[in-house]
């Protein structure tokens, strides 16, 4: 174990399939561990993702994702070590997503995982799904002591770090947001490719003459989602009968979209903000696949701009869910001194955020 | 480990896969026993062993029980899909594999 603290280059394949998209990549950490003054830098080898995409007006079922997830995995994995230039021996860990997420698709990945790991005979690292996605923020953006506004398909969490923990500051009570516009796509049968949320976001910015009344949720740091998705789909089923808008003209999917991105972003806002004012904070790092958003970054820029501060945030390379986060993560841990036994190496749909010890922080 | 009674797993079923080395039935073992079954109405034992013309345990054995035919079916079918990804990993993926792919 001590071994990896004493290589000055170290070297970890990372594989994601928690939701519909399954991602492989390979990070490089170079410097010295043992040397306090000296800096690591990180640097991303490779970084290849597939995604499942289901028809439109419908959703990916888990059955169905992790098959998509073994077909694809040995494809996945040969082009993210080509593109790494790297050999089996070169690769110090096999790091893997334990969770949270869907049980069928996050096994299917383990599963590859494993073996790899048998096969190259290296150690496995589970990691925090979430914990991926913030660690990757903080080394592409650099953003130091960020609020971090996570936004995905699976969840929605306001975090801030203190003592070692990924601390939750707010969250939804019920569903994330990126299932809230996810499972509103359906009801417009948008196209699910590349994704709902990109679709909407592209049809929204041909909305904005009238904003619809949806449901504003806030309750205190947390947030509430299910009711806006059925008041929203509620609307779409009204806009489909020559229902009328509230200047008595009729409305447009595009009218929809916005006005269903104008008030859940909103409410991410609200419950960013008021982490930052309880920490202390001037800087967000927005993570996950709804921080691609361009609206909800402009929304939460003008916000941290109010307070002197600002807002970080990553491409779709980062922001989507891949395989180079749980790389990243998973070689910090190690690095640590932390590895998963193989007879531990299940995944869990649950997996709180905080559960990890950050060991690799101050 | 308390032997079940065989009445209250009567649908059984035995698979023996042949792996090339005793090396590559013991990484599928590894790898395909850390899983739980889904289901408590069904039982699966896995082991590496050695048949005829063979002294290394090169042969994964699945015993599967289960307490009707169609949880059976579905819990054999699920491991089979898991074996094949096992498999192609062993096959696409192994160190000497990944070597040639960066010639």
């Amino acid at each position: 174990m001590n071994a990896i603290t004493k290589k000055k280059r170290r070297i970890a394949l990372g594989c994601e399939g928690s939701a519909n998209k399954l991602g492989i990549g390979v990070i490089l950490h170079e410097g010295d561990l043992s040397s306090p003054s000296s800096t690591c830098t990180s640097r991303v080898l490779s970084n290849v993702r597939h995604t499942f995409v289901s028809p439109p007006g419908t959703g990916f079922l888990p059955k169905d994702t992790a098959r998509h997830h073994r077909a694809f995995f040995v494809r996945v994995a040969k082009q993210a070590l080509a593109d790494a230039g790297v050999s089996a021996a070169d690769i110090d860990c096999v790091c893997y997503t334990r969770g949270p997420g869907m049980g069928a698709p996050l096994t299917s990945v383990a599963v590859a995982a494993r073996t790899l790991a048998l096969l190259w005979g290296r150690d496995l690292v589970g990691v925090n799904h979430c914990v991926g996605h913030i660690e990757m923020g903080r080394a592409i953006t650099g953003a130091e002591h960020p609020v971090v506004l996570y936004v995905s398909g699976g969840n929605t969490q306001v975090i801030a770090y203190a003592e070692q923990r990924y601390r939750i500051f707010g969250e939804t009570l019920d569903i994330a947001v990126g299932n809230c516009l996810d499972r509103f796509a359906r009801a417009l049968a948008i196209s699910n490719d590349p994704a709902p949320g990109y679709n909407i976001e592209q049809l929204a910015k041909q909305g904005g003459r009238v904003l619809l009344d949806l449901p504003y949720a806030v309750k205190g740091m947390d947030c509430s989602f299910s009711g806006i998705l059925t008041r929203a789909e509620e609307l779409a089923a009204q806009m489909k009968a020559g229902g009328k808008g509230p200047d008595g003209e009729p409305f447009t999917g595009a009218d929809l979209c916005f006005s269903l991105q104008e008030t859940v972003f909103a409410m991410l806002v609200e419950i960013t903000e008021r982490a930052m004012a309880h920490v202390g904070s001037s800087q967000v790092l927005i993570v996950g696949g709804v921080g691609c958003n361009e609206r909800l970054q402009d929304m939460m820029g003008a916000m941290a701009a109010d307070r002197g501060g600002s807002v970080y945030a990553t491409d779709e390379r980062f922001c989507i869910d891949n395989g180079i986060m749980i790389a990243h993560a998973g070689l910090l841990a190690y690095e640590t001194g932390f590895r998963t036994l193989m007879e531990e190496s299940t995944c869990t749909q649950r997996f709180r955020t905080d559960e990890v010890f950050v060991k690799w922080r101050r | 480990m308390a032997t079940d009674a065989p009445d209250a797993f009567p649908c059984a079923l035995t698979l023996d896969v042949p792996f090339p080395d005793a090396r590559l039935a013991s990484v599928a073992l590894q790898a395909l026993r850390v899983d739980k079954e889904l289901s408590s109405l069904v039982k699966r034992d896995l082991t590496a062993v050695a048949v005829e013309g063979s002294p290394d345990p090169s042969v994964l054995r699945v015993e599967y029980k289960a307490a009707t035919n169609r949880m059976l079916r579905v819990a054999v079918n699920s491991f089979l899909e898991s074996l094949a990804l096992v498999l192609e990993v062993q096959e696409e993926l192994d160190v000497d594999a990944v070597e040639a792919l960066q010639a």
